[in-house]
């Protein structure tokens, strides 16, 4: 995990620098305070605060480090030109476009998820493909990156039937876009389906954006965390409140949940306070 | 690249500048937002993006086309958070805090 070391007046300041340069927030970092600000007389402070931090190992704690890409963005500002956007946009690897070939476009099973039954109806009325509304989200946040002056790859990874990923990689600095508890992401996840909404007016919740696995690495870590509820909710025999998720959370954990026998879930509370509770079954 | 120096006072309030849409040398988070607002109007020509930047803050203002309003906003104001989330996050890279305005004009 990296550590960066700042220095600033004040303990609040080199937190807050700390905390943008790692692009998360207090909860999600681990601060450590190596040098504090001598306080002179009346109050004139003397002599600098210094502190560290790190993006906090993810919860629920993976054994093996399941390193997010967090503050590595520093001296990463510099240096960006129009010429080397250029060189960038050549060395892209081609993936997303062959992946998208080699899948048929086969019309829709519509059992496979009776639950949208209605949306995937409309949709297919509107005559717009998965693919094509894909292709303009993967060409958005390519010239986003670009933008921004990250060195990043865009590529389409269907993974449901009906579910397409855009999966942003990269070498390093890209937890900017994934923010505090993964809202930055979730921003970009926004904009990114009213863009291609704006292209092609058709329902666009079959698009998700994923950085530098960050999703996927979540959905993983909540699998994790799910089963070993799932096994003190057996042991005991009495049912666990988990603490309040997002949509997309809850149901990482639900589906975790269908796999493992002997609990069943269901999510109570309205809004913010919306959590999933893992129940033995009978 | 901007004329502020930080830690320069000297040039501290010299730089109240308003970019051209297409101004190459445009701040980050100004690009950001001209791209995004660019990507997401259905009338690109007419995002136009004030910035002012004094002390590491970035004030941002961003006009688009009558039709386009809507839709930078959003539902609830979800797309203009959202607009908001990402800009900071560039910002942040270059170690400056934003805000933005959308402009209705």
């Amino acid at each position: 995990m990296e550590w960066v070391e700042v220095t600033a007046k004040s303990l609040d300041e080199a937190s807050e620098r700390a905390l943008s340069q790692l692009g998360v927030s207090e909860k999600d970092a681990e601060i450590q305070v190596l040098e504090e600000p001598k306080t002179g007389m009346f109050g004139r402070v003397k002599g600098e605060a210094r502190v560290r931090a790190r993006v906090a190992p993810a919860i629920p704690r993976p054994k093996r480090g399941g390193g997010r890409n967090g503050g590595r963005n520093r001296n990463r500002n510099e240096g960006r030109s129009e010429s080397d956007r250029g060189g960038r946009g050549e060395s892209t690897p081609k993936q997303g476009t062959k992946k998208k070939n080699d899948r048929p476009a086969k019309p829709k099973v519509e059992d496979a998820a009776p639950q949208r039954r209605n949306e995937k109806e409309q949709d297919m009325a509107d005559g717009v493909t998965l693919e094509e509304q894909a292709a303009v989200g993967k060409e958005f946040l390519e010239g986003l990156v670009s933008v921004m002056g990250l060195d990043a790859a865009v590529e389409i990874r269907p993974l449901e039937e009906d579910l397409v990923e855009l999966a942003v990689d990269g070498a390093e600095g890209l937890g900017v876009l994934v923010g505090p508890r993964g809202t930055t992401l979730a921003a970009l996840q926004d904009v990114t389906r009213t863009v291609v909404q704006g292209r092609f007016p058709s329902k666009t919740d079959r698009i998700l954006v994923d950085v530098a696995r960050y999703r996927e690495r979540r959905v993983a870590a909540l699998g994790r965390f799910t089963a070993q509820i799932a096994e003190e909710v057996v042991a005991s025999g009495e049912a666990q409140a988990l603490e309040p998720m997002s949509p997309a959370d809850r149901k990482a954990v639900h589906d975790a949940a269908k796999d493992i026998a002997g609990i069943e879930t269901r999510s109570d509370g309205e809004g913010p306070s919306r959590h999933v509770v893992i129940a033995p079954s009978n | 690249m901007s004329d502020y120096v930080e830690g320069d006072i000297n040039t501290i309030d010299n730089d109240v500048v308003e970019h051209d849409v297409n101004d190459a040398s445009a701040s980050m988070p100004e690009e950001v937002l001209t791209y995004l607002a660019r990507q997401l109007a259905s009338d690109p020509d007419a995002v136009a993006i004030e910035a002012e930047e004094r002390g590491g803050k970035v004030s941002l203002k961003l006009h688009v086309g009558p039709d386009d309003m809507g839709r930078v906003i959003g539902r609830r104001g979800r797309t203009a958070q959202a607009i908001r989330t990402l800009v900071g996050a560039a910002g942040a890279r270059s170690g400056k805090s934003t805000n933005v305005d959308i402009v209705d004009d």
